[in-house]
């Protein structure tokens, strides 16, 4: 085996063309990686789901929360079903209504006024318990009738109002008094805005209807028990579908960014693959008699492969790794953007998971792996006497 | 340019090296294309909408919003309306799934007025007008899912309890920036089953009438002029101000725009990628043309001992880059145009664009961004080479 320190001195020799080649393939997988990052936080924001006994009970036909509404009455009657969690403070279960209103964004650096669609969502008491921590990290919680709202740190900070003691605006009618930021374990709720049930109820004129009902029921078999009253039973005619499920489907909206970004990936790690074999073309080329001597000194071919293929990975890894190391600060990123399932914000955090890590990997090794085999066959290929002679 | 030649045998030299720095180019180029179509081609579409003085009304509050259908005739007797037409988004279901196709109750009298860029035949919109369950659908859309005149198209409810048994009347003709995958029908046979079945489902304010119905969604408003579009929208905003379902109104150009706002930060992602990844293709390019001048640095020598100018070195180097880049740039920018004017890249979007091509400036543009690759990269070698003394380069042994 030719030592792998002939390797990376090479490297350290021509300095300056594996920096170049390093800091090429680090934007493009830098690149990527962002992209993935996205697609993971979306994902990860829609898998997150409270508990494996929630259910959601939405009209039947309805595909998402923000379309299925049903009557009060109905909801009503859902909350007193036996086989439902309780605690001290009574069912744990909440009628919820959502509505998606205009609402202004922050922008000090635009002139022009920018808009996005915002999730209100009117709430009751025990919707904070079935959302996995769900946490005031500033400010108070709404009081029930006084037009109060709570906002997302997203929210808060990019809609104009949007801070503890301001007002979020939608129209004439709908004005929310911000008093205090949540977070809820980075799940779906993290895009929306909080307020208490009956002030939305007012505000939008849709006293008789919910747009869904949650529940968490008692146990594997309330849970089964529940679900299959909610679907069959008569009086419902309603669809309980388990919370996993629901946001599994939700998700699938998610599958276009991911095709998306796996094809830009893929033309990133082509074009990234072509720098590769081009440094490690020229890396052979000057090397020509050094592979003849080593060869004359008893290195098989193999051993000269080898030993081309593990420099030319060793520059991609080094270029997938400053690449990775420069998504780092993104995990403290937010960014907002719309759910084209339903045209509302989402906010999305850059996630920094196994299939970032998995992309940066996989991009550097088929890179490093792919563009220096052609070289790599060259130098292979190389007759001893001839590579000598080479000036 | 009599050192064409010469500039071409160069960037021949190597044919690998060039090859290689020319599909990367040419791939970087190509993805960038896509990432800026993506929004240039909306803002184009958007903007080309102009020439049909249309404005949108919608409830202020939003998408999910009220305006009472009674408005549309109100709206389409305004001083310079040609005429107006509800746009109800329906957003069902189709063969269970959630449909990739946008669904809208309209008004058929007058939507084809409105929308006058779409044609119909004149025989198939009589028939529309006249059947209440009838559809008219896009070409597209009928490719899609292999529809014809005559087929049914049954609907399921997702956003409104109500499910639609549509027969299609027609297919429509419009030019390609638009959507050419709408299901048109009619409003009142939503309406009239929304009245029958008695619950709101996810709607705002069923405003005391029978649940659901009566609510116009979005109106498209077609203006007698262009002067006119301005006034419009002020009056329509103006009239119904005070009353519970204010409104807000804005030309089709703005109402495009709104669409390319809610893309929020994403358009700023894309565009640092986009940014990222033009420089990556400087340290790539600007690597290969470092290398190409370290071999040739005896060259450069004898060139300049031959009596040369320092100019005139630098402009061979630099033309020799930008040829390079260049090349790439023009395969990947007019490769991808190529390709997405000849595939309907929309098709495999899942709905996500109506359709999909790459404009002719954002090409223009791509073209450019190589060309200063090319003058970025080619900067450094050639000021090198330019400045190498005849002795140092003729002693060099590479």
């Amino acid at each position: 085996m030719i030592p792998f320190k002939y390797n990376v001195r090479n490297l350290r020799v021509r300095w300056k063309t594996t920096l170049m080649t390093v800091l090429g393939t680090a934007l493009l997988v830098a690149s990527s990686c962002i992209l993935f990052g996205l697609v993971e936080g979306l994902e990860h924001s829609l898998k997150i789901s409270g508990d494996p006994l929630d259910l959601i009970v939405l009209r039947k036909g309805a595909t998402a929360e923000t379309t299925g509404g049903f009557e009060s009455k109905k909801a009503d009657e859902l909350l007193t079903l036996g086989g439902i969690l309780h605690d001290a403070e009574g069912p744990i279960a909440a009628k919820e209504l959502l509505n998606i209103a205009i609402a202004e964004r922050n922008r000090s650096d635009d002139q022009r006024p920018s808009f996005n669609n915002l999730i209100i969502r009117g709430v009751q008491p025990a919707s904070r318990k079935l959302r996995p921590n769900f946490k005031i990290i500033a400010g108070r919680d709404i009081e029930a009738g006084k037009g109060e709202c709570i906002v997302s740190p997203g929210i808060a900070r990019l809609y104009k109002g949007g801070q503890v003691g301001g007002q979020l605006v939608f129209g004439e009618k709908e004005k929310y008094r911000v008093v205090g930021v949540f977070t809820a374990g980075g799940s779906a709720a993290e895009s929306e805005v909080w307020a208490d049930l009956k002030d939305v109820e007012r505000n939008t004129g849709r006293e008789a209807s919910v747009s869904c009902v949650q529940i968490r029921a008692a146990g594997p078999a309330e849970f089964d028990a529940l679900r299959k009253e909610i679907d069959e039973g008569a009086q419902f005619r309603l669809a309980a579908i388990p919370e996993a499920e629901y946001f599994r489907k939700q998700s699938e909206s998610s599958l276009f960014l991911k095709g998306a970004g796996t094809l830009i990936a893929v033309l990133l790690t082509f074009g990234a693959m072509f720098a590769a074999a081009n440094t490690m073309f020229s890396a052979v080329k000057s090397r020509t008699r050094e592979i003849g001597t080593m060869r004359a000194l008893g290195f098989s071919r193999g051993d000269v492969l080898f030993s081309f293929l593990g420099e030319s990975i060793l520059l991609s890894l080094l270029g997938g790794l400053l690449g990775l190391l420069a998504t780092i600060p993104m995990s403290l990123i937010s960014i907002e953007t719309s759910n084209f399932a339903t045209f509302a914000s989402v906010t999305i955090n850059f996630r920094f998971g196994p299939w970032v890590m998995a992309v940066a990997l996989i991009m550097t090794l088929v890179m490093g792996l792919f563009g220096g085999m052609l070289p790599a066959l060259r130098a292979v290929k190389l007759e001893v006497i001839s590579a000598l002679r080479e000036l | 340019m009599k050192y064409l030649t010469y500039i071409f045998r160069n960037a021949r030299r190597n044919p690998v090296r060039t090859g290689l720095t020319v599909a990367s180019t040419a791939i970087c180029l190509f993805l960038m294309m896509i990432l800026l179509s993506f929004f240039s081609m909306n803002e184009e579409a958007s903007q080309n909408s102009k020439v049909y003085n249309r404005v949108i009304v919608m409830n202020a509050n939003g998408f999910a919003g009220m305006i009472p259908i009674a408005r549309v005739r109100q709206i389409a007797g305004m001083e310079g309306v040609a005429a107006a037409s509800p746009f109800s988004w329906y957003g069902g279901k189709y063969q269970n799934e959630r449909a990739l196709f946008a669904q809208f109750a309209c008004n058929a009298d007058s939507i084809f007025n409105v929308l006058d860029e779409f044609k119909l035949a004149p025989d198939q919109l009589a028939a529309f007008v006249a059947s209440k369950d009838g559809a008219v659908i896009g070409p597209k859309l009928a490719r899609d899912y292999n529809l014809k005149v005559g087929d049914s198209l049954p609907l399921q409810g997702d956003i409104y309890p109500v499910d639609l048994k549509l027969v299609i009347k027609g297919i429509y003709d419009s030019p390609s920036n638009t959507d050419q995958r709408m299901c048109l029908f009619h409003y009142e046979y939503l309406d009239d089953l929304l009245k029958t079945s008695g619950t709101a489902g996810g709607l705002s304010n069923p405003n005391g009438t029978t649940a659901g119905s009566g609510n116009a969604g979005m109106v498209f408003v077609k203006c007698k002029s262009a002067d006119a579009t301005t006034a419009v929208c002020k009056r329509v905003d103006e009239e119904y101000k005070s009353t519970e379902f204010p409104t807000r109104t804005q030309t089709e150009e703005a109402f495009g725009q709104m669409f390319s706002e809610m893309m929020g930060d994403l358009k700023d992602t894309i565009y640092w990628i986009g940014g990222a990844v033009v420089i990556s293709l400087l340290f790539v390019a600007g690597n290969a043309m470092a290398m190409s001048m370290r071999e040739r640095t005896t060259e450069v020598a004898v060139l300049k001992a031959i009596g040369f100018s320092k100019s005139k070195v630098l402009f061979l180097v630099l033309a020799e880059a930008v040829l390079v880049a260049g090349l790439g740039g023009a395969i990947g920018t007019l490769g991808c145009k190529g390709l997405c004017d000849a595939v309907d890249v929309s098709r495999f979007m899942g709905g996500f664009l109506p359709f999909y091509y790459v404009p002719w400036n954002t090409a223009l543009i791509g073209l450019g961004v190589s060309l200063f690759v090319g003058l970025v990269s080619g900067l450094a070698p050639a000021v090198i080479a330019s400045n190498t003394s005849v002795v140092d380069g003729l002693r060099k042994v590479v």
